[in-house]
């Protein structure tokens, strides 16, 4: 009897069985941290949650989490460190990366001026790891709103327009969900920041056709002149919060 | 009602309409000529011109300089003006008032023209009259050591800067005089941007802040204390200003929480700027955290004024707001709690572009005083230097103090061509911008605002600095206005100046409060006349003063006058 195969089985079960320890420690974790969330204790609930994240970094839904209970408690520099630590002991997770992109966005409101740019610049390299590890729909769209949010003389609407435009290739691709809607809207927005209002309004109108109730595209394809520019450029004000809460993943999503 | 009661109500109503309509900012408005050439001040400022691998960066950087200070040099009844040049060799001016809206460049002749040698560059200039002998003496603020001159009466000043005791080196761009003692003798307060390093000899090139939103090696600010022996004693420390260690661009006093002392406000780029309240024993106590928070804003400007007439002195700062950076000026309103609430949002206040000088005066004499805002870094080629400098500020451990890590503009525009803002203050706690209609909408470079009446007519006028521009003079010409007064304090216990008075005067169901300022908001200095706008109303209710000695008085002053009070005496002729 041939003992190698036998003992590469022991090594594979006992790896799966550390794996799944680790990950019904980090449920468990993740269910105490959701306790003190309840109960305000910011302190504890980021404990538990570093500690959920930390054994299964994948997890989109624990580091979201773990990043909205930061914008809670306002301690952003712990979150920023955490996740720089993380990516380097999970160089190859692209959820990693993108929630180290999150982190350094959910920072910006709070910045002066210029960190906000260096915060935003930071946050783009991550986002960009993020798509070169896995081509996916939220990493395309991240970055490609994350393109949009740079003022006009950067000249990186493009960039924006590209990675949505494949953002919307993937999920038309699969099944509809409902925060699909968004890709319509950024990317007449990115068409909009580049001058192109024609090409604008179509993607809206297509947009509206997938989502028939979505106020957002109705404004874009109601209003003119100053009215959608104000409109527009709302969203794009870095002195407010960029929504990063993922929840619409898990919460529109069979997978 | 008869024919004639008729047309009599339809006529007084038709004029109530048209006079609410004239103070409600309607087609009557504010409205401005500019005059630079024909009234001969129309003079070109040139930025320093530096030499060597970093000379293009040390020239943006220095290109603060363009300065106005108005003052009646030669008590003939008329305002006159200094304006700087800064550029090596390059001279002063010092532009006498003819009395016709004309004015004549003696600044050579007068002695005050120097200042820009080898090896300093002239920012700022202040009139004050600090030996109290009834003339303004004159303050020359440089990268450099300052200079001072003495008035001598004759038309001639004399260079007394070597037995000034002022001969600490500092990069200073902004300097103001108030008697922050109350001993009756006027001190000085300078603002300085850079450490104080020579900038014209730099041996070590990493001078630039060392965070562009918290920076902490600039030059902070140098109190002097006048010994009123002709001289001035560094008292910095000992005041409790040391601890400022940022890139102060301009300071500006006035008493904050009316209690008769002068605090002061310290505007600083790149990171927080500060607030301090005097302690009434030759110390400042640091209120900043309380009163309006820290903040990692470019503070450009400090002007002061009760702009909603409610008895408080409110503040104005300006910042940087344009498509690359959205900061908002700073309209601090006072709480009168010992806090400051940032209203620039709600006032429409808050986007002047890349703000200077900022300064609050009543153009159209309705008893509200209006802001007018100058902006614009520089104007050159159709390229933006915006995009170059991102690599510099988010290049990890790039030494961004280091000025030879900063590309070269070449003839590259950041900010400029931006139009200059005149908000109407609509009595209502808002502004409107009337900019465009009041003739005051230019796109040069702006940097220092003098207000002042130049022809006596009760109507303010306004001159505006930019930087290797020309200078630009606004003579009021608003056609419908309010009644006015304006006072001309003089002390005999205070400092001579009056800097620190403070007038309140109730007149057509408002009441109204000035200080007179020793030199607010970034280069430049206003009148130190008091100007009232009245609005419709013919007669002044109560005018009480407050001296800085402590000393109050009522007075009686005529309308639409140019009235000499002094200290103890009363209304007095010129």
């Amino acid at each position: 009897m041939n003992r190698k195969p036998y003992s590469h089985f022991l090594v594979v079960l006992f790896l799966m069985g550390v794996l799944f320890s680790a990950v019904r420690a980090s449920d468990s974790d993740y269910q105490e941290a959701v306790k003190a969330l309840g109960a305000k204790d910011y302190a504890t609930a980021l404990r538990y949650l570093e500690s959920a994240v930390g054994g299964d970094p994948d997890n989109v839904r624990y580091a979201s989490d773990y990043r909205q209970a930061v914008i809670r408690s306002k301690d952003f520099d712990r979150s920023l460190q955490f996740f720089e630590k993380l990516v380097s002991a999970h160089p190859d997770s692209a959820n990693v990366h993108l929630n180290f992109g999150f982190a350094y966005v959910d920072k910006i409101p709070v910045a002066g001026s210029i960190t906000q740019v260096i915060l935003a610049n930071n946050a783009l390299k991550e986002f960009t790891k993020a798509v070169e590890l896995k081509e996916s729909w939220i990493a395309y769209y991240t970055r490609g709103m994350s393109y949009l949010f740079w003022p006009k003389v950067f000249g990186r609407a493009a960039f924006g327009v590209a990675d949505l435009k494949k953002a919307m290739e993937i999920q038309k691709s699969g099944p509809r969900r409902p925060y699909h809607v968004k890709t319509y809207i950024g990317l007449g927005d990115g068409y909009w920041k580049m001058d192109d209002s024609e090409k604008a309004r179509s993607i809206w109108q297509e947009g509206l056709k997938e989502f028939p109730d979505n106020a957002n595209l109705k404004a874009r394809l109601t209003q003119q002149g100053d009215q959608l520019k104000a409109t527009i450029e709302a969203g794009f004000d870095p002195s407010k919060r960029v929504d990063t809460d993922l929840r619409d993943l898990w919460a529109n999503s069979n997978n | 009602m008869g024919k004639f009661q008729q047309l009599k109500a339809v006529t007084c109503c038709l004029a109530l309409c048209l006079s609410n309509m004239a103070f409600a900012g309607g087609p009557a408005g504010i409205r401005f000529e500019e005059i630079s050439a024909k009234a001969g001040v129309r003079v070109q400022h040139h930025s320093r011109t530096f030499h060597g691998k970093n000379a293009e960066v040390l020239h943006m950087f220095t290109s603060g300089g363009a300065a106005v200070a108005v003052g009646d040099y030669d008590n003939d009844g008329f305002e006159d003006i200094f304006a700087t040049d800064s550029d090596a060799g390059k001279p002063n001016h010092l532009f006498h008032n003819n009395g016709n809206m004309t004015f004549t460049d003696v600044a050579v002749k007068a002695g005050v023209a120097g200042g820009n040698d080898p090896l300093s560059v002239v920012s700022d200039a202040l009139w004050f009259d600090y030996d109290n002998d009834g003339k303004l003496d004159l303050l020359v603020a440089r990268f450099g050591t300052p200079l001072l001159y003495h008035n001598e009466g004759n038309g001639k000043f004399k260079d007394v800067s070597a037995t000034s005791g002022l001969n600490k080196f500092g990069n200073t761009i902004a300097v103001i005089a108030f008697d922050y003692d109350n001993d009756g003798y006027l001190d000085l307060l300078f603002g300085n941007y850079f450490k104080p390093v020579n900038l014209l000899d730099l041996k070590d090139p990493r001078v630039l802040p060392n965070d562009l939103d918290n920076a902490t090696n600039g030059g902070g600010v140098t109190l002097w204390r006048n010994t009123g022996k002709g001289s001035f004693e560094e008292v910095t420390d000992k005041a409790g200003l040391g601890k400022v260690t940022g890139w102060a661009l301009d300071v500006g006093h006035g008493d904050f929480n009316n209690d008769g002392l002068q605090d002061i406000y310290i505007a600083c780029d790149y990171g927080t700027d500060h607030v301090f309240i005097n302690k009434g024993d030759g110390t400042f106590r640091e209120a900043t955290e309380k009163a309006t928070g820290w903040d990692t804003k470019k503070g450009m400007n400090v002007d002061v004024a009760d702009y909603d007439n409610d008895g408080w002195l409110d503040i104005y700062v300006t910042n940087i707001t344009d498509e690359y950076m959205k900061e908002c000026n700073m309209l601090w309103h006072n709480n009168g709690d010992g806090t400051f609430t940032d209203v620039s949002k709600e006032t429409g206040t808050c986007e002047t572009g890349w703000g200077w000088a900022a300064k609050f005066a009543d153009l159209d004499n309705d008893g509200w005083q209006d802001l007018f805002v100058v902006n614009g870094l520089r104007s050159a080629g159709p390229e933006s230097y915006v995009p170059l400098i991102l690599p510099v500020i988010t290049t990890p451990g790039l030494d961004i103090t280091n000025v030879n890590n900063w590309p070269d503009i070449g003839n590259r525009t950041w900010s400029g061509y931006q139009k200059k803002k005149l908000y109407r203050n609509l009595s209502n706690g808002t502004f409107k911008d009337v900019s465009a209609e009041a003739g005051v909408d230019n796109d040069l470079d702006g940097r220092g605002i003098g207000v002042g009446d130049f022809d006596n007519d009760g109507r303010l006028d306004l001159v505006q600095t930019n930087a290797d521009q020309p200078l630009l003079l606004y003579h009021n010409i608003t056609e419908i206005r309010g009644n006015w007064i304006e006072l001309k304090l003089s002390g005999t216990k205070s400092n001579r100046d009056a800097i620190g008075a403070r007038v309140r005067v109730e007149a057509g169901g408002i009441t109204q409060i000035r200080e007179v300022d020793g030199g607010n908001g970034y280069a430049g200095q206003s009148t130190r006349r008091l100007h009232f706008g009245l609005g419709s109303a013919t007669k002044i209710e109560r005018l009480q003063i407050r001296w800085p000695s402590g000393a109050t008085e009522i007075v009686t002053v005529p309308i639409n006058h140019v009235t000499y009070i002094e200290e103890g005496r009363g209304v007095v002729t010129k």
